[in-house]
């Protein structure tokens, strides 16, 4: 498989970039969404520092991504849709590409807000975004916590609609992003 | 005639000279005594949680200092701090701080630090002192800067301690992988003459 995209299929990088910012952000839902329920103590300070050490990959890896396809043109959306439903797959891909900078942004502000600042897995320490600010700190935790349902309901739709795409319309859309699958063209 | 006036002046000059070494005795045997301007003090920790440094700040501490250059040998800094000021810039670490896990200050409400003996050093001076936190005594030293400004003087310096050497941290909070063992203190006192 060639790392540059086809005209027919996303290459290497865009496939290594989309499948492991994936599992990224389960893991995150898995650590975010479990750690509100934790009482204040260590292993909520344990479980927020993972939490915090994956969302500041997944923000660097944003970055790459976002400069990657930039210069490397996604595969053409299939013929056979609609005007409209490639417009609603436009707007679902950039609204994915916007979450992926402002979850982990507004995560590293409430982490800034909050005097607790952000660690990269232990070796070393980003810069504070913002000083230490109690109402700052309320406002982004609500904002940070409304848009992962946000982001959990763009993922299923995206799920939803690649099985579509593979089943119903059974056209190229899910094999295209898969290793190991040949498209047709 | 010039025999008298010759020893007249030689037991003038011993006299000056005896004199001189009294005033010289009596300098360094007293130490000019301050105590630290509490506004613009300032008594500084810096800790590591969950790899990240956090810092904090007491408040409300008094220091009383007997210090003079060349008078090290009765030269004294003694600080006393009211560990309820403690303020990290977040309410719910400063509720966990203060609660019996970790400064436990309804138990033990305030520390206590005094110098053993001050030496200098190439850049300043270094004390070797007693901390008493969370009701243990360790030996904590430090280093530190002394200039004089006016009547007063500022005196600037740091030390580092392992927190787990006084029992601050029991239970979930003894782990140093979420908070590690080293802290760093940071402080910064103005010196008004004592009055």
């Amino acid at each position: 498989m060639p790392n540059q995209n086809s005209p027919s299929r996303y290459g290497a990088v865009a496939q290594a970039f989309h499948w492991i910012i994936a599992a990224l952000i389960v893991t995150q839902f898995t650590l975010g969404w479990t750690a509100q329920f934790l009482p204040l103590g260590a292993r909520k300070v344990a479980r927020l520092d993972w939490h915090k050490s994956f969302g500041m990959t997944i923000l660097t890896l944003a970055v790459l991504r976002l400069l990657w396809r930039l210069f490397n043109r996604p595969p053409e959306l299939p013929a056979g849709m609609t005007t409209i439903e490639k417009q609603l797959a436009r707007a679902t891909h950039a609204l994915f590409y916007v979450l992926l900078f402002v979850m982990p942004l507004t995560g590293w502000m409430m982490s800034s807000a909050k005097n607790y600042s952000v660690s990269w897995f232990h070796q070393f320490t980003w810069p504070n975004l913002i000083g230490p600010n109690e109402q700052a700190f309320n406002l982004l935790r609500t904002t940070h916590d409304t848009l992962s349902w946000l982001l959990f309901a763009l993922a299923l739709l995206h799920i939803l609609a690649a099985l579509k795409h593979h089943f119903w319309n059974k056209d190229d859309v899910l094999k295209r992003m898969l290793p190991f699958t040949k498209t047709e063209k | 005639m010039k025999k008298l006036a010759l020893a007249a002046t030689s037991s003038l000059i011993i006299a000056a000279a005896t004199a001189a070494a009294a005033t010289a005795a009596a300098a360094a045997d007293s130490a000019a005594s301050f105590t630290a301007a509490a506004e613009q003090s300032r008594l500084e920790f810096v800790g590591v949680q969950a790899g990240a440094e956090f810092k904090g700040v007491f408040h409300k501490f008094t220091a009383s200092v007997e210090f003079a250059p060349d008078a090290l040998a009765s030269s004294r800094i003694d600080v006393q701090i009211d560990m309820n000021s403690v303020d990290s810039m977040d309410k719910d670490r400063d509720t966990t701080i203060r609660s019996k896990d970790v400064f436990d200050v309804s138990h033990d409400p305030t520390a206590h630090y005094v110098t053993k003996t001050i030496t200098k050093t190439a850049t300043g001076f270094a004390a070797a002192g007693a901390l008493t936190l969370r009701g243990v005594t360790k030996d904590v030293p430090i280093e530190f800067q002394f200039a004089p400004a006016g009547a007063g003087a500022k005196l600037s310096g740091s030390a580092k301690l392992n927190r787990l050497d006084f029992g601050v941290g029991q239970g979930e909070w003894k782990s140093t992988e979420t908070i590690a063992d080293a802290v760093k203190i940071n402080f910064s006192l103005v010196l008004k003459p004592k009055t």
